[in-house]
């Protein structure tokens, strides 16, 4: 079975049930599970995702799951997510393992900190890669294009539509926002190319 | 030239001497030059800069890097959590406080700002700017450790988190991160840090 793929370009970053509904309730079909804890949403993250909607995971921040197979098993077979997003190179190797797609997140801190998160980039390319802060996007994105051609999302600190739109203007096909707001504003917006 | 709020640490301590110093250095320079790699070292010497900051330094060969610097009248500043070859924890900290000799430790670890204190090094804690969900979080552990200095990654944050930071912590802050060129630098001073740290030699005045 294929899981569904991204529909828009804005994501929103949902940490608990009520945030989870009010983006679902606005028409998106994708969300990504920021923090909180997975195992209280079991049943409507199931339900959302039987009905279509593309889940990714924050492996790193959620609650409730080991850093181990069976958890990742366990997204891809039983909950049907879409895909899973870490900084830990080894937990997208055994995601990509389950079929789950594999999000590469990037401390985008310093010139420094890029450096180690462009040489830990694994093999196979990822599905995406996701720069954290997204606001950082626009000074990487050449260094980023010099190691990978996988598509490139912006996460955290994007606090208005005109820097969300900056962010998806300098190369990201992806935005992802905790923000209501942001989630109104983009609710029409397809993804791009 | 902006005028910059500089606040002093709440309690005298015996780093109360090496921190005005880098204060007042910081008011006429306000530039930390950020070493990668040894070769680097030699041009930021030559520069006006009255910090620099080691990063990614092989911990086990760093004592002439840091005694160069402080030949020149310049504080030496080593950053432990990139640090290859050196335990993250207190034996790693008092190493680089009494064997090398270093005027001051930065990292982004709560625990590690207790053991720079306890060593008197000036502590620079790193707050980290790639999430906004931790940020909170990131502020309270801040509260907690009381470091010396606060240094902001990245530079493109600070501008929409300064007024909270400074609302929080009443602590010198050092904005850091992909400042390559004179806006940058520009923008951070203005809204309030007493100093940049970069790794372009074009911003070593």
């Amino acid at each position: 079975m294929r899981t569904p793929d991204i529909s828009s370009a804005l994501m929103p970053a949902v940490r608990d049930g009520s945030s989870m509904h009010a983006a679902l309730e606005l028409g998106y079909r994708q969300l990504l599970l920021e923090r909180g804890n997975l195992l209280a949403l079991l049943g409507p993250l199931t339900a959302a995702a039987r009905r279509g909607t593309a889940i990714f995971v924050n492996l790193d921040a959620v609650e409730g799951l080991a850093n181990d197979s069976a958890a990742l098993a366990f997204l891809a077979t039983d909950l049907g997510f879409s895909g899973v997003v870490s900084v830990k190179s080894h937990a997208l190797r055994d995601a990509g393992r389950f079929r789950l797609r594999t999000v590469q997140r990037i401390h985008a801190i310093d010139s420094t900190g890029l450096e180690t998160g462009l040489n830990g980039i694994v093999s196979p390319p990822p599905y995406a890669i996701a720069v954290a802060p997204a606001l950082a996007l626009p000074l990487v994105m050449t260094a980023i294009r010099e190691k990978s051609s996988a598509p490139v999302w912006g996460t955290g600190f994007v606090s208005s539509a005109e820097e969300a739109e900056a962010i998806l203007a300098a190369g990201a096909s992806v935005v992802t926002s905790s923000r209501p707001d942001l989630w109104r504003h983009f609710a029409e917006i397809p993804v791009r190319g | 030239m902006a005028t910059r709020a500089i606040v002093p640490p709440a309690s005298p301590r015996a780093i109360d001497g090496p921190m005005s110093r880098l204060l007042e250095a910081f008011a006429r320079v306000p530039v930390a030059a950020v070493i990668r790699r040894g070769e680097e070292l030699p041009r930021a010497l030559a520069s006006q800069v009255p910090a620099v900051f080691f990063v990614r330094a092989p911990a086990f060969h760093l004592g002439p890097l840091v005694w160069a610097v402080q030949a020149k009248h310049k504080l030496a500043f080593v950053h432990i959590d990139l640090i290859a070859g050196l335990g993250k924890d207190r034996a790693g900290i008092s190493f680089l406080a009494r064997e090398i000799g270093v005027n001051g430790i930065i990292t982004s670890h709560s625990s590690l700002v207790a053991a720079a204190k306890a060593e008197r090094v000036i502590a620079v804690q790193r707050l980290l700017l790639y999430d906004d969900l931790a940020l909170p979080s990131a502020m309270a552990a801040l509260d907690h450790a009381r470091p010396d200095i606060v240094e902001v990654l990245p530079g493109v944050v600070f501008r929409s988190v300064v007024d909270q930071i400074r609302a929080r912590l009443p602590l010198p802050i050092i904005v850091g991160g992909f400042i390559t060129g004179e806006a940058q630098r520009r923008t951070a001073l203005d809204a309030g840090a007493v100093a940049i740290s970069a790794s372009t030699p074009s911003l070593w005045p």
